[in-house]
């Protein structure tokens, strides 16, 4: 578009790039501070200051921020003259008249961006000597720590937290040299992205909680390009690992998915490799043995079942682990499997096909670029890192339409929304359907409702259908489909899988395996069963039934890497290296294969899953199959691909799967008077649930009910209720919330597996008297 | 040729005397272990942990000493009390490989880590050189007297608030906009 002259140099730029940004492009370092490559420039912090020439001789120089200096051709910069010098010594010398000079006790030392510009323009001695200003500290919970006196001013982590995550508790107060960062009150920040304040602020004012209880100093981390394992999106990451222990995360810059930000589920999750639980040495019928021992244990037991044998892959379990485990089980003439309740096979592998056949799906990036949306289910708690593009997508003007049966919040930012019990979802996506086929005038509020989303949906350049899998059966996934191509070309649908790698575990799951395992079990085909980092045992709707099940089994194999309910039971387990101590790939919603590189090794390693598979393989004296020739076979013309790249989509050929559009008429009476719902938050998933530190923040167990319901049942809040679920009763406090519709009980995960009821399940609710 | 012989003699008979004074002279040798020599305060030898004037743990564990070690001898990792303090739950100085180049002092920002005149260190194998926190620390000073980090700097630990320092002034009321 044109160049500038920066000291001499030809520096190319795009339209619209300032001076700052065009140069930080190709490695000149302007030193700043508030400027932010996603958040923009501000001019709060000064320290950009280059000085320009007027092409006018007549004209002197002019000191101007380079970030807020558009950027024009033939413009003459001067980043290394005197008086730019002068004006950034300045701002330095002045930033650090109230700094509290904590360096050693302070976190960020080492990768403080105060630290790196004091040392590049500030000057090296320090000339006031009066005292300095300082201001109190609060607690913000148990994920970021605050400390104030090391602020600068610079306005980034309003700017997240406030514009860009759109959070609302936390800002600036006060004025002039004493404006405070910080929240209304002490008390943990509530957005599902504050981790990034960590990240965003330059210097050590917000730093990791949980990283500063094993602080280590950035030189001694180990790390290495790894791919996040809480959930579908594949957020690509920096772990951090120090003395055989995992440390932190840091996010990795991914052009086209997460950028410079992840969730905190991401950023915290990771505690559960440490967790003082974790099995690290394997057992054999609750004896600890050496690696070999139980190897060959597990060995002899296959032998002895020969062909009644089950494997039970996972959706947490990477590409390699899980096709390891299928050719194993085709030598062994077994059934393989990789979810542990059908009707979520059925909707993640039916959302997988759907997906195979959509032209293109939406990268975050792009998400972010869509000008409307309608969200089937909750997006924050299942793909967190979806949920912040649509906020993007909202401040760029995008309506959102969400469709939903418990809280969420993205209700916060949609333009309409539709609060209906789990078994309607389906048909409001039928009557959308209809709309958009066929136009008609609304009736009734909720038909006006509907009609403005299908309104918005039908005008929009490119409007984007996404459903939340966990909480949608087959057909609505399959409806949704329908409705994108109702919709035309311009619609882009997308769905939030179960999983880090469920979109490559569907690929390799047989049709119905999961219903085939469970019934070959019960009747006593299978009497061993290897499972790999499934907990089908803990499973919300079917861990009843698999535990019955399990016990007409003669030995229960677990490979895994957290203390699940299932490796509880284990008869043989054989602790596995969790995601960051071996190397594997996932495949993650838009299809897109990630590699992740070992970042570390224990002081006592473990081996990955699909290491344990090839060395039973060859403990049963079968060839010991090869994870690349594995692969290779599964997706023809596969390569691993590379960690640290941007991904390869993952050439798979069209699942075989059924795809069942018939939806169940909502319009007569649910079996039930009530009807569970999953309420979900951005901490929960089977991995994250064994760090300690975010589940400080994970929300009380409670019954969560519609208000109008609540009045017209007579129940208060705060009242405490009986559930009755098919495995259990339960007595929990009720507490009303305006995001649960009617006839719905909102309830956690945890609870929904302690009644054994799942998303969308009768439930029966008395009042105790 | 003459000339030289007297010369050869003189010098013979100097050396002699030379050596015969130096035999009654005062002995420079001292009978080291028996006899040992005053070091300067200032030499480089066996390090050690010191302790602020109230008697708490210098150290703040801040991994300079580690990072400029030009051996990577040092090893250790950060905790911190509840009140906030951070310290050292491990300190280990690997003596056989220590060069006594004194970097790690001239880093440490708490002037906790000192080398002391004292290089009487054998041991019979390499593990018994490698020093951990109890056989560092020690109950005092050491050549700062006087010296506490956290009086200096801004942050708050058990019996500091935040604008108790040496250099602080009270902190800002951060509900209010008067001044």
């Amino acid at each position: 578009m044109g160049t500038i002259r920066i000291d001499g140099r030809e520096i190319p730029f795009k339209e619209g790039d300032n001076v700052l940004k065009a140069a930080l492009a190709v490695g000149i370092e302007i030193p700043y501070f508030c400027y932010h490559d996603t958040l923009g420039s501000l001019g709060a912090c000064r320290l950009c200051a280059v000085e320009i020439t007027p092409k006018d001789p007549a004209k002197a120089p002019q000191v101007v921020m380079a970030c807020l200096e558009p950027a024009r051709d033939g413009l003459e910069v001067s980043v290394s003259a005197l008086a730019a010098r002068q004006v950034r010594q300045g701002v330095i010398e002045f930033l650090m008249i109230n700094h509290p000079h904590d360096c050693p006790v302070c976190d960020e030392g080492g990768e403080c961006h105060l630290q790196d510009m004091t040392v590049a323009c500030g000057p090296p001695y320090r000339r006031y000597r009066g005292r300095k200003r300082t201001f109190t500290n609060q607690d913000l919970g148990p994920l970021v720590h605050h400390e104030m006196n090391r602020c600068i001013t610079c306005y980034r982590c309003t700017r997240f937290y406030q514009e860009y995550a759109l959070g609302d508790d936390l800002g600036a107060m006060r004025l002039r040299n004493e404006v405070y960062f910080g929240r209304f009150q002490d008390g943990p920040l509530a957005s599902p992205f504050a981790g990034n304040l960590v990240e965003v602020c330059p210097t050590g004012v917000f730093t990791d909680a949980v990283f500063r209880q094993h602080f280590a100093r950035v030189w001694d981390l180990k790390t290495a390009p790894s791919v996040c394992p809480h959930c579908s999106v594949g957020c690509n990451t920096l772990p951090g690992a120090r003395d055989g222990t995992l440390r932190r995360i840091r996010n990795r810059f991914h052009a086209e998915l997460n950028r410079w930000f992840i969730c905190d589920r991401g950023r915290y999750g990771h505690q559960y490799s440490e967790h003082p639980a974790r099995p690290l040495t394997p057992r054999v019928e609750d004896v600890k043995v050496s690696y070999r021992q139980a190897l060959t244990a597990a060995a002899e037991q296959i032998k002895a079942a020969r062909d009644k044998i089950g494997g039970l892959g996972s959706v947490r379990e990477d590409l390699e682990g899980n096709a390891m485990l299928r050719a194993l089980l085709y030598d062994l003439s077994g059934i393989f499997a990789t979810f542990s309740d059908p009707q979520l096979e059925v909707a993640t592998t039916t959302a997988v096909a759907q997906l195979q056949n959509t032209t293109r799906v939406l990268s975050l990036a792009e998400m972010e670029q869509v000008d409307a949306a309608l969200i089937v289910g909750d997006l924050t708690a299942h793909a967190p890192m979806i949920d912040l593009a649509l906020r993007q997508a909202y401040r760029n003007g995008a309506k959102l339409a969400v469709l939903h049966s418990g809280p969420t919040p993205l209700v916060r930012f949609a333009a309409t929304t539709l609060t209906v019990p789990p078994h309607e979802i389906g048909a409001h996506l039928l009557r959308l359907n209809e709309w958009v086929a066929a136009p008609s005038a609304a009736h009734n509020k909720q038909e006006k409702e509907l009609t403005d989303i299908a309104t918005y949906l039908t005008a929009a350049h490119q409007p984007l259908l996404i459903g939340v899998i966990e909480t949608m059966v087959a057909p609505e996934i399959a409806v949704l489909a329908q409705l994108s191509t109702a919709l035309g070309s311009r619609a882009r649908l997308a769905y939030a899988l179960p999983g880090a790698n469920a979109y490559g575990a569907a690929l390799l799951t047989p049709a119905s395996s999961t219903s085939a395992m469970l019934e070959a079990i019960e009747s006593g085909q299978i009497q061993t069963l290897i499972v790999a980092g499934n907990d089908p045992l803990g499973d919300a709707r079917l861990g009843a039934r698999w535990r019955t099940a399990c016990q007409r089994l003669n030995t229960l194999i677990v490979l895994d890497c957290v203390a699940t309910a299932t490796a509880e039971a284990a008869d043989i387990l054989l602790p596995v290296a969790a995601w960051a101590e071996r190397s594997g790939t996932f495949v993650n919603y838009e299809g897109r294969a990630q590699g992740f590189a070992s970042v570390f090794q224990r002081s006592e390693p473990l081996p990955s899953t699909a290491e344990v598979i090839a060395d039973l393989a060859q403990c049963l004296g079968l060839a010991p199959p090869d994870a690349a020739v594995v692969l290779s076979d599964a997706f023809p013309g596969y390569q691993a691909p590379v960690p640290g790249t941007l991904g390869s989509p993952l050439a798979a050929l069209p699942l075989p799967v059924q795809i069942d559009t018939t939806i169940l008429p909502a319009k007569g009476p649910h079996p039930g008077r009530w009807q569970a719902a999953l309420t979900s938050w951005y901490g929960d998933e089977p991995l994250a649930g064994f760090a300690p530190a975010l589940l400080k923040l994970a929300p009380a167990a409670a019954a969560l009910i519609n208000p109008a319901i609540a009045l017209s049942e007579g129940i208060a809040e705060g009242e405490r209720v009986r559930l009755r679920g098919p495995v259990e009763t339960m007595v929990l406090p009720v507490q009303l919330d305006n995001n649960v519709a009617a006839g719905t009980i909102a309830l956690a995960r945890g609870v929904l597996a302690q009644l054994g009821v799942g998303h969308g399940d009768p439930l029966e609710l008395e009042k105790i008297s | 040729m003459n000339k030289q012989t007297p010369t050869l003699l003189i010098r013979l008979w100097r050396s002699l005397w030379t050596t015969l004074r130096h035999a009654w002279a005062k002995r420079e040798t001292v009978s080291y272990p028996e006899v040992k020599r005053p070091l300067p305060g200032r030499w480089r030898g066996r390090i050690v942990l010191t302790r602020d004037p109230d008697g708490e743990e210098r150290c703040v564990a801040c991994y300079l000493c580690s990072a400029v070690c030009p051996v990577d001898c040092i090893h250790l990792q950060a905790t911190q009390r509840a009140d906030g303090r951070r310290y050292p739950e491990t300190f280990r100085i690997d003596f056989s490989r220590c060069i006594f180049c004194g970097f790690c002092e001239e880093a440490c920002p708490t002037l906790a880590i000192q080398l002391t005149p004292d290089f009487e260190m054998c041991e019979r194998s390499h593990n018994e050189l490698v020093y951990e926190k109890e056989q560092l620390l020690i109950d005092g000073q050491g050549k700062h007297v006087g010296y506490n980090f956290y009086r200096h700097a801004g942050i708050a630990i058990f019996g500091k608030a935040i604008g108790e320092g040496v250099c602080d002034t009270p902190p800002v009321d951060h509900d209010t906009n008067l001044p």
